[in-house]
């Protein structure tokens, strides 16, 4: 069973008067609990197929089904709602609200449910911190912590809400490659614990080679889709 | 089950959060706001005493609630005047129906007459009152009074009449040695001059001896005209049916003397009319100084219209000179030798200019010492309580009317006493304001029929009687009310008709004598003075007058009191004017901040977004910390217009630097109060514009796209 069903999808940009061609005629099953790796040069697509995928962009032409939704036919508010419920952001620069403690960053999608109670909500974030390795640090403000602590933290907080769905653009991008490597493993533990289905952009062949398949775009279209065998490494 | 309340909480502390991140952008945003608040809660708060001073100064003085005056009207009615004097209306001819109609009305509980008018009053001058000294000397000395204190007196008084004569020639002379010898105004005053050289010699003095009354004839009917400078002044008086008058007006009081008696002829001089007009210059003058000192904290060796007082006063001085005669004169100046501890036998002049010549450090002795010593000899103000005034104005024909008038006392309102815009007011009884108006009093209808009778049958219309039968000074040039006046015909009229006026001021007046006959407008006192019930009176009111055909014109106190009323009218518009250029101001400068704001948090608007935020979300917590800005420091800017207003009171209030402000604080300093509602509006206010100017920036907010979350950095 997919969890993201992409067909013959088209992304064009207008870039003045001109039509630029992001993604061309994609067509992409993920299922679930795969650790995908999506795989290309700067400017390839990668991070608008990432957006389609993610229901912050709209297809030009093309369906992109998630968790059984087509997104074609969700208006605003219910691509929002199913952002909120079904998938995880983590983003290249971390993305943590500045003014907030890491504790209530973590918080905050919980927050936006409104589903759960206040105990079982400090239950939830105290867990996750603790398994991303930050339980000393739940009082810290993002600008206390290091690049690769924030993006455990952004970890955390894309895994609250327990999404069928993460999504990861360049997600160490912004790290060391040792650090980096970290945060993948992390990544990796998590898909392993939960069944979390992952697809994460990078173009660093030592952090795609963790994933359990790679697809590899190149001018916005997918070159190739290939498994991984021997996963770790690097 | 979490709650909204969680979300609203995240909202809060969001916003809360992000005013502390950047401080210097909230300082910004709260300085405005608070300062917007301060603005609105004093200005308000003061508005809303001074509305309140305006309301018990204009309804306690001479306003009432509701005034009526004739509909056909050409003026508009201006109880405290109007820039081109008094407003013309068309008179109510029978006051009594009006009130019968009017007393019915439902909340009406008083109906008073009132006729304002000006007028002219002959004050008498230093000379007459010199001469009557000596007419009084004569008549004892002629009754047979010759010891030696009488002696004494009659040849100070000669002394002084002499002395003044002197005085008189010189200024003639002086006048004649610039004036061009050939000029009409020059001949038509030869025989003043003649009169003057012929009184001022001694073989006039001489003959006086011989025939006294013939002298003193000679002095009051030749002499006297030339020395008529200042010997009249304008009063502005009310007609008034007086015992209503002090019953419908709370501020009314008498100063000095006593009510114009039931019924009787009489008027009570306006107190800060004679403070201004009546009393001795010098001693005026004293007086401002004074109060420029220890009300204004003013100093005369700094001020200079203080300096140009204590001139003026020195240059004065001859005013004093000429009202004493020999003796007076060595009796002050023994008691200010005295006082101002000077040795020898230094003259009055002197003294006078010594005591006169202030400086801040001996000024409340030199005061005290004017008060104690000077001031109970001579006379202080031209009209004093008890005299009878001759009061002089156009009539409705066009001829002058007069009448004889005792001073009952002087009349001052209550916490407004200093205030020129309602102590100018004098009050006379309602009679007497008919005879000047030139309306017929039915006593005065009826002689005219009886003389009618007894002539045979003269045709004489309504206004040539009156010209027939009182004062019938010929016409003066012209026949309209602003006639130019003959001055001398005016003063040497003071005192021709006193013996009918005897009769007149003896004679009692019946209510409905009072009350049957014209008035030109009328006062309402209303039981419930709130200004919803004002204005459904006034509406009653029209519909009696409409009902019963009586033709006049309704309006409220604020209107029916002119100009004065205008000013809290034009305060508010001023203080609406600054308010709305203020909030102009900030809304653009808060629109500003919050716009870079959100521009400066598009990413993290966008990961919220993108984590499943709702637009509404965001444009809540925009808002929120907007508002939270404009609650929090809108209170504190309404706390801080209390403390303000607070410290106003605690220091004397705002001083009354003018006369209107007098008025309109009703008194010397506004203590403005703090009201709830000043508050509420300016809180409702704040919020309403910080939310309006967050609009533009929520709208950018809520067009943020989740994609900007996506958008790498640098």
């Amino acid at each position: 069973m997919a969890i993201v069903s992409v067909q013959n999808v088209s992304k064009d940009y207008m870039l003045g008067k001109t039509v630029v061609p992001a993604v061309r005629d994609v067509s992409l099953d993920v299922g679930e609990g795969e650790f995908l790796s999506i795989a290309g040069p700067s400017g390839s697509g990668k991070t608008t197929l990432l957006n389609l995928v993610g229901c912050v962009d709209t297809p030009t032409s093309g369906t992109v089904v998630v968790a059984g939704q087509d997104t074609a036919k969700l208006s605003e508010r219910a691509l929002t709602d199913l952002r909120l419920r079904t998938i995880g952001f983590i983003f290249q620069s971390f993305n943590l609200v500045s003014v907030l403690s890491v504790f209530q960053n973590v918080e905050f999608p919980l927050l936006l449910q409104g589903v759960l109670s206040k105990p079982e909500r400090r239950r939830r974030v105290l867990d996750l911190l603790e398994a991303v390795g930050l339980s000393d640090h739940t009082r810290h403000r993002p600008s206390e912590l290091s690049g690769g602590q924030r993006q455990r933290v952004a970890i955390a907080r894309a895994l609250v809400t327990r999404p069928k769905l993460v999504l990861a653009d360049e997600p160490t991008a912004n790290l060391d490659s040792q650090t980096g490597a970290n945060i993948i493993d992390l990544m990796r533990d998590m898909n392993r614990r939960d069944g979390t289905t992952f697809i994460f952009s990078t173009h660093d062949p030592k952090v795609m080679s963790h994933a359990n398949a790679i697809v590899r775009i190149a001018d916005g279209r997918i070159a190739a889709r290939e498994a991984v065998t021997a996963p770790g490494g690097a | 089950m979490a709650s909204r309340g969680d979300a609203t909480r995240v909202l809060l502390r969001i916003a809360f959060r992000n005013l502390g991140a950047s401080p210097v952008r909230t300082a910004i945003l709260g300085a405005i706001v608070l300062v917007g608040s301060l603005i609105v809660v004093v200005g308000s708060s003061v508005l809303d005493s001074i509305d309140r001073g305006m309301r018990t100064s204009i309804q306690g003085s001479l306003g009432g609630h509701v005034q009526v005056y004739d509909a056909d009207s050409e003026g508009t009615l201006e109880l405290y005047g109007g820039l081109r004097g008094e407003s013309l209306l068309e008179p109510i001819e029978d006051f009594a129906r009006v009130k019968a109609v009017l007393a019915k009305v439902p909340n009406v509980r008083q109906v008073v007459p009132m006729g304002i008018d000006q007028a002219m009053v002959a004050t008498g001058t230093t000379f007459d009152a010199a001469l009557e000294r000596l007419r009084e000397d004569v008549r004892r000395m002629e009754a047979g009074d010759r010891g030696p204190e009488r002696l004494r007196l009659y040849a100070a008084h000669v002394a002084h009449v002499r002395r003044m004569i002197g005085l008189l020639g010189e200024d003639l002379e002086a006048a004649r040695a610039i004036a061009d010898l050939e000029s009409r105004e020059i001949k038509s005053r030869m025989d003043e001059f003649d009169a003057l050289r012929r009184a001022g010699s001694d073989e006039f003095w001489a003959g006086l001896e011989r025939d006294r009354y013939a002298g003193l004839e000679f002095l009051e009917n030749r002499v006297a005209p030339v020395a008529m400078e200042n010997a009249f002044t304008f009063i502005r008086y009310v007609g008034t049916d007086v015992e209503a008058f002090f019953r419908a007006f709370p501020l009314a009081e008498v100063n000095e003397g006593e009510r114009i008696p039931p019924g009787r002829r009489g008027i009570l001089v306006g107190k800060q009319f004679a403070e201004e007009w009546l009393k001795l210059k010098n001693a005026r003058r004293l007086d401002q100084i004074k109060d420029a000192r220890d009300r204004r904290g003013k100093e005369i060796a700094e001020e200079e219209e203080l300096q140009r007082w204590v001139r003026d006063n020195r240059n004065g001085i001859k005013e004093i000179l000429l009202q004493l005669d020999p003796v007076r004169a060595e009796e002050v100046a023994a008691a200010l030798r005295a006082a101002l501890h000077v040795e020898g036998t230094e003259g009055l002049e002197p003294l006078l200019q010594r005591l006169f010549a202030a400086t801040d450090r001996d000024f409340d002795e030199k005061y005290r010492i004017f008060y104690e010593v000077v001031a109970p000899r001579i006379r202080l103000y031209k009209i004093n309580v008890g005299d009878v005034i001759t009061v002089k104005a156009p009539s409705k024909s066009g001829y002058f009317s007069s009448v004889n008038v005792k001073v009952y006392g002087f009349l001052q309102f209550k916490g407004i006493e200093k205030s020129g815009i309602a102590g100018m007011m004098s009050v006379m009884d309602l009679m007497s304001f008919r005879d000047l108006y030139g309306y017929l009093t039915k006593e005065k209808s009826e002689e005219i029929r009886r003389l009618k009778e007894t002539m045979a049958a003269r045709e004489v219309d309504r206004e040539g009687a009156e010209a027939e039968l009182f004062g019938s000074p010929a016409p003066v040039q012209g026949e309209t009310r602003s006639a130019a006046i003959d001055e001398r015909a005016l003063v040497r009229s003071a005192g021709e008709r006193a013996a009918g006026a005897a009769e007149l001021g003896s004679r009692v007046y019946s209510q409905d004598e009072i009350e049957s006959g014209v008035a030109l407008n009328a006062a309402l006192i209303l039981e419930d003075s709130r200004p919803r019930a004002i204005r459904r009176t006034m509406s009653d009111v029209r519909a009696a007058i409409a009902a019963n055909g009586l033709g006049l014109k309704v309006v409220d106190w604020q209107e029916a009191s002119g100009m004065v009323g205008q000013f809290v009218t034009l305060l508010r518009v001023v203080l609406f004017a600054a308010v709305v250029i203020f909030f102009a101001i900030a809304l653009v400068v808060i629109n500003n901040a919050m716009v870079m704001a959100t521009l400066q948090r598009v990413k993290e608007i966008g990961t919220m977004r993108a984590i499943g935020a709702q637009r509404r979300f965001v444009v809540v917590m925009l808002l929120v910390e907007i508002a939270a800005v404009g609650l929090a420091f809108g209170l504190a800017g309404a706390a801080l217009g209390g403390v303000v207003v607070g410290i106003i009171r605690a220091a004397g209030g705002i001083p009354a630097v003018t006369d209107l402000l007098y008025f309109v604080f009703s008194g010397p300093a506004l203590f403005p109060t703090l009201g709830r509602m000043p508050v509420a509006i300016s809180l409702v206010i704040v919020l309403a514009v910080a939310i309006l100017s967050a609009l533009y920036p929520a709208i950018i907010a809520m067009k943020v796209t989740p994609v900007e979350a996506m958008a790498t950095e640098d």
